[in-house]
């Protein structure tokens, strides 16, 4: 009976719940859905984190590479963000290049990475102007059921203190880069930024950690981003229902 | 949705998608899907599931089967198959069989069942099977490299040896969940 109203009417389905200050996951809407994190798993990538948030799934793989600083910041390295989102995850994506949805969190991914100050490029850097660290990060959505913004920092961040780079020296006569895989160091995370994000129902209420049924029936979403020090890093307000400063 | 043109009146058509993490491997590595080795897993992983699923049932439909690579240590062939039937099964596709695989390669006179990447590297021949236990046909075997027809015999045994244990393992596991599931059911 319910399961078939469910289906007939999904938006009055989630009003019955809202009324009474739940969701029918039985979660508050403040409550954030079971979150699990494992970290190292992939011994190939320089730095790995798989993600759970509920069951919304993440990996984050991070490979590191060398390349030659940019021209107009000589002592500075890179952070490419990516994020994928194959159609395994779910039946809304097709296969092929990479569609709105994973070049907007891409985006964000990266703003991030910038805004936050998670790490200082120049840390990358080797040796000014000539050798510097590219770090690759590939966010891969395994399991998509709302929420992967969240996920993909949180995997993100989780990634990059698990990633370990070896010393590197330049031999002064040779002028050419030597690895010592022995000796390996963390980088250095400055800060740890969180992202939460929120569904908009009907211009007014706010519930956190949407479900991918939430998502879809939501009028609009909203991702802010803090660091531990109370700080703003990034807000993400993608059109939808307007929302008052109160 | 697939292509209404490419449907099948009779049959259910069987759609496989291989794609490897850019953190897969030692080296970074750039085209995750489309290259030409992407290409021909899907279609190894594709002849291997039409072999088991039975198509008749699902006229005009398309079974997608997407596999994602995270870490390759050898054998991927093997596990992607191994679990895109654990996966078919959780969908509750009718198949013949189990599809279970392993790879197998021959060093020194001796066969190896399940290869690791370092032994896939060294360079001697390897072979691939994909077994349907209950009746022990083979759904796809392919190798290629030199292995002089006298020792065929015992890479496919070791190959085949190995894909009856992965059989044991995933029987077991199947049974277990199909358990829990039920008694949660009630």
């Amino acid at each position: 009976m319910a399961a078939g109203f469910k289906t007939v009417e999904p938006l009055e389905y989630y009003r019955r719940f809202l009324k009474e200050n739940c969701r029918p996951d039985g979660r508050e809407l403040g409550e954030f859905r079971t979150t699990t994190v494992n970290i190292g798993s992939i011994s190939t990538a320089d730095g790995s984190a798989l993600v759970k948030l509920g069951n919304t799934t993440v990996i984050c793989g991070i490979k590191a590479e060398f390349a030659a600083p940019p021209t107009d910041a000589p002592d500075k390295g890179y952070v490419v963000p990516n994020v994928d989102l194959p159609p395994l995850c779910s039946s809304r994506f097709r296969s092929g290049p990479p569609g709105e949805e994973a070049q907007v969190a891409s985006q964000f991914i990266a703003d991030v990475i910038e805004n936050s100050q998670i790490i200082q490029k120049e840390d990358l850097c080797i040796s000014p102007g000539k050798l510097s660290w590219v770090l690759y990060c590939d966010i891969i959505c395994l399991d998509y059921d709302g929420n992967i913004l969240d996920a993909c920092t949180f995997a993100l961040l989780a990634a990059l203190k698990n990633v370990q780079l070896p010393e590197v020296t330049i031999n002064e006569e040779t002028g050419l880069a030597e690895v010592n895989l022995k000796k390996k160091s963390y980088l250095n995370i400055r800060t740890h930024p969180v992202a939460t994000s929120f569904a908009v129902f009907d211009d007014t209420l706010l519930i956190v950690d949407p479900t991918g049924e939430e998502e879809h029936l939501a009028t609009g979403t909203l991702t802010v981003v803090m660091d531990e020090e109370g700080k703003l890093c990034c807000l993400h307000k993608p059109g939808g229902s307007g929302l008052t400063g109160a | 949705r697939g292509s209404r043109a490419r449907a099948l009146p009779d049959r259910a058509l069987v759609n496989c998608q291989y794609s490897s993490a850019t953190f897969s491997t030692g080296e970074r590595k750039r085209r995750p899907h489309g290259d030409r080795k992407s290409c021909e897993m899907g279609l190894q992983l594709r002849q291997t599931f039409e072999a088991a699923i039975l198509t008749q049932l699902h006229p005009r439909s398309q079974i997608d089967i997407y596999v994602q690579v995270l870490q390759a240590d050898g054998g991927t062939y093997a596990a992607c198959v191994n679990a895109a039937t654990l996966a078919v099964l959780d969908a509750g596709v009718p198949m013949r069989d189990f599809v279970c695989a392993c790879s197998a390669g021959f060093v020194d006179s001796t066969a190896l069942a399940d290869l690791s990447h370092v032994e896939e590297a060294a360079g001697g021949p390897q072979l691939a099977l994909a077994l349907l236990p209950a009746s022990g046909q083979i759904a796809l075997l392919e190798m290629d490299a030199r292995l002089h027809e006298d020792h065929l015999e015992s890479v496919l045994e070791a190959a085949a040896r190995a894909a009856r244990d992965v059989h044991t393992l995933l029987d077991r596991v199947v049974r277990q969940h199909v358990r829990e599931a039920s008694v949660l059911l009630g």
